[in-house]
């Protein structure tokens, strides 16, 4: 037997793990001397609770997550017997995979046999998202462990993530988005557009003025880049902004009609104290990301 | 190989680094680039090394029992960022000495190795270009280079080869370091420590001097901070902390856990745990609420806070470092003319280096802009005029300045020079491409103003009372009002503002709060399809100024 995780950061809820068997590992964040578990510390995300207080000025933090944390979520399925295939946020985005690997070479130590494998989405919240779903459906669907890494190779950069960013400051502080020249500051008006490159890593790729042009500019992205986008998943994410993820709704369906399938997601508290609120993407089936 | 190292070398070596590095600790303290981060590098490490290597002497022990000893010396001494990571780095060596009597080369060589990983540990975010690095790369470099012909001489050589190499590239890895002209000061500081280490081996007999404690008290500048400073860089806080077994399950601790709490109250932590002591290091606003935090962990040993935004007095430095580098050119600037401080902060916030004061009512000279130019320092310099009266003295400044290549972008409105400048992207173009662009983008953009009218008449159809508000854009007025935000929505309807995508409402000083609120409800109502952003401009003259993209 094989079990899959995956981790908080790819925005997956306990409810929709349940969906396909996943198992949650909790990335932190923390505030005010408070560090919180997504779905340990509460069992319901209140995203529009946890986006004002960023709008009402307090800034978290967030951290990696401990070698005996690991041990922890993994050691129950090697001692069962069981392999173990995380499918994880991006490596490039942060160090928490270090205290992974200890924690995977002491288990391997103790339980030789026991068999673990990863993939890497290269991506954060909704880029995971999609992916997280599609492997979901494979493993529910019984495919092996390896031919799940094998479509995971051939696969993986074939869901392309643009979003607009609001309040630079966030993205600015956490440091996690290239590309943003180093006079750029508070931008009134101005959205700079921001996407995931096959590294992995947050790019800047320009900016619009207005909210209309930058959520004609996502959409303008996924008439170019998207491919056969109707039947995959299609990832609206947002940290707290219902007006546009209503408008944005309307416009995919008047470009690919009534009956498309779009998945709402609110981006997870610890991806989103990087952000800040009032961001909003999309995530496809896609040419491979650039 | 080479002879062995035992604890009376080891010692000798301790010793001579803390009396080297103290020969040139002012050397150090001046590459501090922050505007007082953290107190004094060169006087951190000492302190940190001083308390390692005065450790009362251990004749006869092994190398083990030594390096134990001085590390925890260390560990008790150890203060600022880089004194708590040197003491790391001495600890892990202990570890990885941990039991042997005498070392050879390839044993010593792989302790420093464990003394690199352990600072890598203590640190909550890794910073590279910072001692951090240079130790790395020093260890592995020599590491390498051991073979059965290496003799320490030669060991200690390769070392300072690459510490001093690595040094030099810590300005390609940190930003900071490059702006400033300087190499890493924790870097540098561990160059003077090995260097005196190595004259150790050399066979050198070192001989302590106590140069007592400075204290920080003595050194340090309070009229730096006065009762009209705001406080920005907090307090640098250290402590000792004993872990209770009254307060806490000591087995369940997890420095892990204690790390998050203490990074979710500041910044720039390093901490780590030694047996029941946990040392901390964290700069925060508010050194009150962490200390009730971790004290619900145990009690303090020690404690130090300082604020960070006393200035040291500079020590008086007779030789350069040799490191030092040139301070670096930017290769774009930008100037910008506003008046207002909410406008200034604006343009200073959009990446303005220079703001200069000026505007309708006060038109800067060309000496203000060469001024400016001096200061930014930059192969090319992009100037925002933000009004038709400067545009020329903009111009003659760029004719007159050679130093650097100056475009003038002829903003005739600080909403143009705003709005052009929160579109552009100057990376990779030449000043010529940047200045285009830039004016391309200032192209669309209607500004619109609302002033008290001087004197009654009749202009562009429109009457005109005396003490009522006009709305006026390109010279031609659209609105007369006793209100000024009844001035200003006509203004706004007469330019069609509803078929832009942004207005971007400027409070000037003689507008309230509440008229500001009255008026952004009222545009907000008006047109739905446009973003509308207020922002308090405070700019003299103009009540309101209404930027339209």
């Amino acid at each position: 037997m094989f079990v899959i995780f995956t981790d908080t950061d790819t925005d997956l809820t306990p409810k929709r793990a349940a969906d396909y068997g996943y198992h949650l590992i909790s990335m932190p964040y923390s505030y005010d001397g408070k560090t919180i578990y997504p779905y340990e510390d509460f069992d319901e995300f209140k995203d529009k609770e946890f986006y004002d207080m960023l709008r009402g000025g307090v800034l978290p933090t967030t951290s990696a997550i401990s070698k005996e944390k690991y041990l922890e979520y993994f050691e129950p399925y090697f001692k069962n017997g069981d392999d173990i295939l995380y499918v994880h946020f991006s490596e490039a985005m942060t160090m928490t995979f270090t205290n992974m690997r200890a924690a995977v070479s002491e288990l391997h130590e103790k339980y030789p046999a026991a068999n673990f494998y990863t993939v890497d989405t290269k991506g954060i919240t909704i880029e995971s998202y999609i992916i997280v779903l599609e492997i979901g459906e494979l493993y529910k669907a019984g495919k092996s462990a390896q031919e799940i890494i094998e479509w995971a190779k051939d696969n993986v950069l074939n869901y392309s993530c643009y979003l607009f960013a609001d309040d630079l400051k966030f993205f600015k502080r956490s440091g996690r988005v290239s590309g943003f020249s180093a006079a750029m500051g508070t931008l009134i008006g101005v959205r700079p557009i921001i996407t995931m490159n096959a590294e992995g890593k947050m790019v800047s790729i320009g900016k619009e003025r207005g909210k209309k042009n930058a959520l004609n500019r996502l959409l303008a992205y996924m008439e170019e880049k998207g491919e056969d986008v109707k039947n995959h998943p299609i990832i609206i994410g947002h940290t707290d902004d219902d007006a546009d993820v209503e408008e944005i709704s309307a416009m995919i369906r008047a470009k690919y009609g009534e009956d498309t399938n779009i998945e709402v997601v609110a981006a997870n508290p610890t991806a989103g104290s990087h952000c800040g609120p009032n961001c909003l993407g999309i995530s496809f089936r896609s040419v491979k990301r650039d | 190989m080479d002879r062995l190292i035992n604890g009376v070398l080891f010692e000798n070596m301790v010793k001579g680094g803390a009396e080297n590095l103290y020969a040139n600790k002012g050397i150090v303290n001046d590459l501090n680039v922050f505007p007082i981060p953290d107190g004094d590098t060169g006087d951190n490490m000492y302190m940190t090394i001083d308390s390692g290597a005065s450790a009362p002497s251990s004749d006869g022990d092994g190398l083990g029992e030594v390096s134990a000893h001085i590390a925890h010396g260390m560990l008790l001494g150890a203060r600022g960022n880089s004194g708590v990571i040197l003491s790391r780095i001495f600890a892990g060596i202990a570890a990885g000495l941990e039991g042997v009597e005498e070392a050879d080369i390839k044993t010593f060589g792989e302790a420093l190795k464990k003394g690199s990983a352990e600072a890598y540990n203590a640190v909550s975010v890794p910073v590279e270009g910072t001692i951090l690095t240079v130790f790395r790369d020093a260890v592995s470099f020599a590491g390498e280079r051991i073979n059965a012909e290496t003799t320490l001489e030669g060991y200690f050589a390769d070392l300072i080869t690459e510490l001093r190499r690595s040094l030099e590239r810590t300005p390609d890895l940190l930003d900071v370091l490059k702006e400033a002209g300087v190499v890493d000061s924790g870097g540098a500081g561990l160059v003077y420590i090995v260097e005196g280490m190595k004259n150790a081996v050399y066979g050198e007999q070192i001989t302590r001097t106590d140069h007592g404690a400075p204290s920080s008290a003595h050194n340090i500048n309070i009229d730096t901070f006065t009762s009209d400073s705001v406080l920005e860089f907090g307090y640098c806080t250290e402590f000792l902390l004993r872990l209770q077994k009254s307060k806490i399950d000591l087995d369940k601790f997890d420095i892990n856990e204690f790390t998050e709490l203490v990074k979710s109250l500041g910044d720039s932590v390093v901490s780590f745990r030694d047996g029941t002591i946990v040392k901390v290091h964290v700069h925060t606003m508010t050194p009150g609420v962490v200390l009730n935090e971790v004290q619900k962990y145990g009690e303090f040993l020690t404690l130090k806070i300082e604020n960070m935004m006393l200035q040291h007095n500079e020590t008086v430095i007779e030789n350069r470092f040799e490191f030092k580098k040139e301070n670096v050119r930017k290769k774009f600037g930008v100037v910008a003319v506003a008046s207002g401080e909410g406008l200034k902060e604006m343009f200073r916030s959009l990446g303005a280096d220079e703001v200069v004061d000026g505007g309708q009512s006060m038109n800067p000279s060309s000496g203000d802009f060469i001024k400016a130019f001096e200061k930014i320092n930059a192969d090319n310099i992009l100037v925002f005029p933000n009004n038709g009266n400067v545009i020329l003295a903009a111009m003659q400044a760029a004719d007159m300045y050679d130093k650097s290549v100056i475009k003038v972008v002829p903003t005739k409105t600080v909403g143009e020079g705003y709005s052009a400048l929160s579109m552009l992207d100057s990376e990779g173009k030449t000043a010529d491409e940047a200045a285009e662009e830039a004016e391309e983008y200032a192209k669309g953009v209607v500004t619109g103003f609302v002033s008290r009218a001087g004197r009654t008449t009749e202009m562009d159809g429109v009457s005109i009372t005396t003490g009522d508000f006009i709305g006026f854009s390109d010279d031609v007025v659209y609105s007369d009002s006793p209100d000024k935000c009844a001035a200003a929505s006509v203004l706004c309807d007469k330019l069609d503002a509803g078929s832009f995508d942004v207005i971007i409402l400027l409070a000037g000083k003689g507008a309230t709060d509440e008229e500001a609120e009255r008026l952004y409800d009222e545009l907000t109502e008006k047109y739905k399809d446009t973003e509308i952003i207020m922002q308090n401009g405070g700019q003299p003259l103009h009540d309101f100024i209404l930027v339209l993209e």
